[in-house]
């Protein structure tokens, strides 16, 4: 029996319909798997692996409180309730349950947004808490989503708002710490990159799977006190509606180390509400970024340098006419009549501008500021107590103002006569209470820092080593200007202090340079003083007052205010009196 | 009482006199046929494929688990997060000097310290 299937036969026809389609996918097949190969591998890794950003958290900073640190600013996850008004459906439920639950946060006008039907994403309520977003999701709303942002959170309000700085809505750091150490408070994100299921949840299985913790941002601690921050602020705060100014500053500062344990300036704001403010002149750190001419209270530095070199005590003396003839100028004391033979601690209790431009003569050859003295004065003033330079403050928006150099032609005589009494420089009031600061510790210049430390991932909060101090002028030198400021205060305002303590200090009245010219209906009123005990000095506070057409006068308007906190100060930190 | 030979033994001594070599071939009685032998591979190859599928079974779980827990991890830091903030909130100084205790205090009228 011949069992070939014969030429044509419908079986063999069959056979090369079956072999032709085999062939076709195999063919198919081929080109799939080997010539797309990497095409599919690509789609389906994009499918089933999936790469999720793990956030970092920003660094949190506190402030201390005695040796603790507190929280100032803090991170809280915050919703941003959302609802596609094409799916919604229940438009008054919706409005009563947001309105009810997310109060001051929901958006007006609930009833126009949820009308508008040619938008998938319209804002019902901003800010709103993980409690009150729970309780809308237990709602079970159709067509309302839930969108997790963090923000930062300010429990004490606005204590020391423009040195904290503030994140704006897109999250970038302004002004203060936040924006100068902006790079230590932001953190790496992690990445998470795995096969996941249906919902998303990472599975094991794989071979490209990534898990890279993320890494939070520094929690800094600053040198800031809260309770002294908190009282400075009051106390500025009263003074200026003592005295009618309208901006104030202050900042207090630690002899022994140079931390600044506070740092005020009002007109302030909240940084949680730095949208509502409408002048931003609030938002800069007068402290540290409005360089002004600061007056009577350089003429300690002018006293520290001819002590320092030698060429004048406290007790020597010069022959006060009430003016001085510099070059064609003829330079006039603000307060006439202490005229003949005065000492420079009497100039010094008066403020006789008479008195500086004579000790910045003596540097010289006794009669003229020459070109030496002017450079003794440049050394001193520019290299050792470091006015008009950046401090490195941490805080942004420093500006290091202007001191001229002797080598200009600027540099001339008669600016450095100006500058012996606190006119013709330019300089911050941080500069000015740092120089100071060296005087008043016996001679050792500390940069000002607001840092103290960070806390540690467990909570530990580990102390900055102490910075180390330059020399601005000799222990001697320094001890004698600060018990020449002891006497000048006790002059005329022993009252005030509380009994049994060392209190010093030099009050500065600043005429203000407007369009070029001094202003004959303006100045700015400086304290700028210490306390503690004969021994060692535990803070120096600068003060200023100011405001547009105001005169306002140190002795009268800034020195209340230091002895409000002097005195508050000397009892916080439990200092005991002498006798 | 009798024994039956139930398997058969042939020497290879005479096929082979080399050293170190069994000298004795065992020789099963059952014989396996080609479809026997398919199904048997086919069995192994499901039975070890089952085993597979149950150990990547095993850690697919565990990675739920393992995602319940990271869940449960989240949401006490939040709490805890939340607290902390509360905390902070309720210890503020302005919080503070607003409250009833502090209202109710007096300054001292004169600090008396002890002789150093």
């Amino acid at each position: 029996m011949n069992l070939e299937l014969q030429k044509g036969s419908r079986s063999k026809i069959l056979a090369a319909i079956v072999l032709g389609t085999m062939a076709i996918f195999v063919i198919r097949l081929f080109y799939l798997q080997i010539i797309q190969h990497d095409y599919y591998v690509g789609l389906a890794h994009d499918t089933q692996v999936k790469r999720l950003t793990i956030p970092s958290k920003r660094g949190l900073i506190y402030a201390l409180d005695g040796q603790t640190p507190v929280p100032l600013v803090m991170n809280q996850d915050v919703y941003t309730v959302f609802a596609d008004p094409l799916i919604v459906n229940e438009d008054d439920k919706i409005i009563d349950t947001v309105k009810r639950i997310a109060g001051g946060n929901a958006r007006e006008n609930l009833q126009e947004l949820l009308d508008k039907k040619n938008s998938r994403y319209q804002i019902l309520a901003t800010r709103v808490t993980r409690l009150q977003a729970n309780k809308i999701k237990a709602e079970d709303l159709s067509g309302i989503g839930f969108q997790e942002v963090s923000e930062r959170v300010y429990p004490e309000g606005s204590l020391a708002a423009q040195t904290l700085g503030y994140l704006n809505f897109e999250g970038i750091a302004n002004y203060g710490v936040e924006s100068k150490l902006d790079k230590r408070l932001t953190g790496v994100d992690g990445l998470l990159q795995s096969v996941t299921d249906v919902s998303d949840v990472p599975l094991t299985i794989g071979n490209d799977n990534i898990n890279r913790p993320a890494v939070n941002g520094e929690n800094i601690v600053l040198s800031i006190d809260r309770n002294v921050q908190f009282h400075v602020e009051q106390a500025l705060d009263d003074g200026l509606k003592r005295t009618g100014a309208t901006r104030g500053s202050a900042i207090m500062v630690d002899p022994q180390s140079g931390k600044i344990l506070a740092m005020a300036n009002l007109p302030t704001y909240s940084p949680s509400k730095f949208y509502e403010v409408k002048d931003a002149a609030a938002f800069n750190n007068g402290v540290v970024s409005a360089p002004y001419e600061p007056g009577s209270d350089v003429k300690t530095l002018t006293m520290a340098t001819g002590i320092d070199k030698g060429v004048v005590t406290a007790n020597s003396t010069y022959d006060n006419k009430d003016y001085i003839q510099v070059d064609d100028r003829i330079i006039s004391n603000a307060t006439l009549g202490q005229t003949g033979t005065i000492t420079f601690q009497h100039a010094l209790n008066w403020s006789l501008n008479t008195g500086f431009v004579t000790v910045a003569q003596r540097l010289g050859d006794g009669k003229s500021i020459t070109r030496g003295a002017r450079d003794i004065m440049y050394d001193y003033f520019y290299n050792k107590f470091h006015l008009g330079q950046l401090t490195g403050v941490e805080v942004a928006g420093e500006i290091k103002g202007t001191v001229i150099s002797p080598a200009t032609e600027e540099g001339n005589a008669v600016r450095y006569s100006n500058m012996a009494f606190g006119q013709g420089l330019d300089v911050t009031m941080v500069q000015v209470a740092a120089a100071f600061n060296s005087i008043v510790n016996g001679g050792k210049y500390y940069i000002p820092t607001v840092l103290a430390g960070v806390v540690d991932k467990d909570g530990k909060y580990i102390p900055d080593k102490p910075s180390t101090p330059t020399t601005s002028i000799s222990k001697s030198a320094a001890d004698q200007v600060r018990e020449m400021t002891h006497v000048a205060r006790n002059t005329f305002f022993s009252s005030v202090d509380k009994a049994g303590y060392y209190i010093g200090g030099k009050t500065g009245t600043s005429q203000v340079i407007i369009n070029g010219n001094y202003s004959t209906d303006e100045t700015v009123g400086t304290y700028l003083g210490y306390g503690g005990t004969e021994n060692v000095s535990k803070y120096v506070i600068m003060v200023q007052v100011s405001g547009d057409h105001k005169t306002l006068q140190g002795a009268r308007d800034a020195l209340p205010i230091f002895t409000d906190i002097s005195n508050w100060m000397l009892d916080y930190i439990k200092l005991q009196p002498k006798g | 009482m009798y024994y039956q030979r139930t398997q058969n033994f042939s020497s290879r001594r005479q096929q082979n006199w080399s050293r170190n070599q069994n000298t004795v071939a065992f020789v099963s009685a059952i014989k396996l046929g080609p479809v026997t032998h398919t199904v048997l591979v086919a069995l192994m190859i499901t039975v070890l494929g089952l085993i597979y599928l149950t150990q990547a079974t095993r850690a697919t779980s565990y990675d739920y688990e393992t995602q319940k827990i990271d869940s449960q991890i989240a949401e006490l830091n939040t709490q805890k997060s939340d607290l902390q903030i509360e905390n902070a909130r309720l210890t503020a100084l302005q919080t503070v000097k607003n409250s009833s205790v502090a209202s109710t205090m007096v300054a001292p009228t004169s600090t008396n310290y002890v002789a150093q």
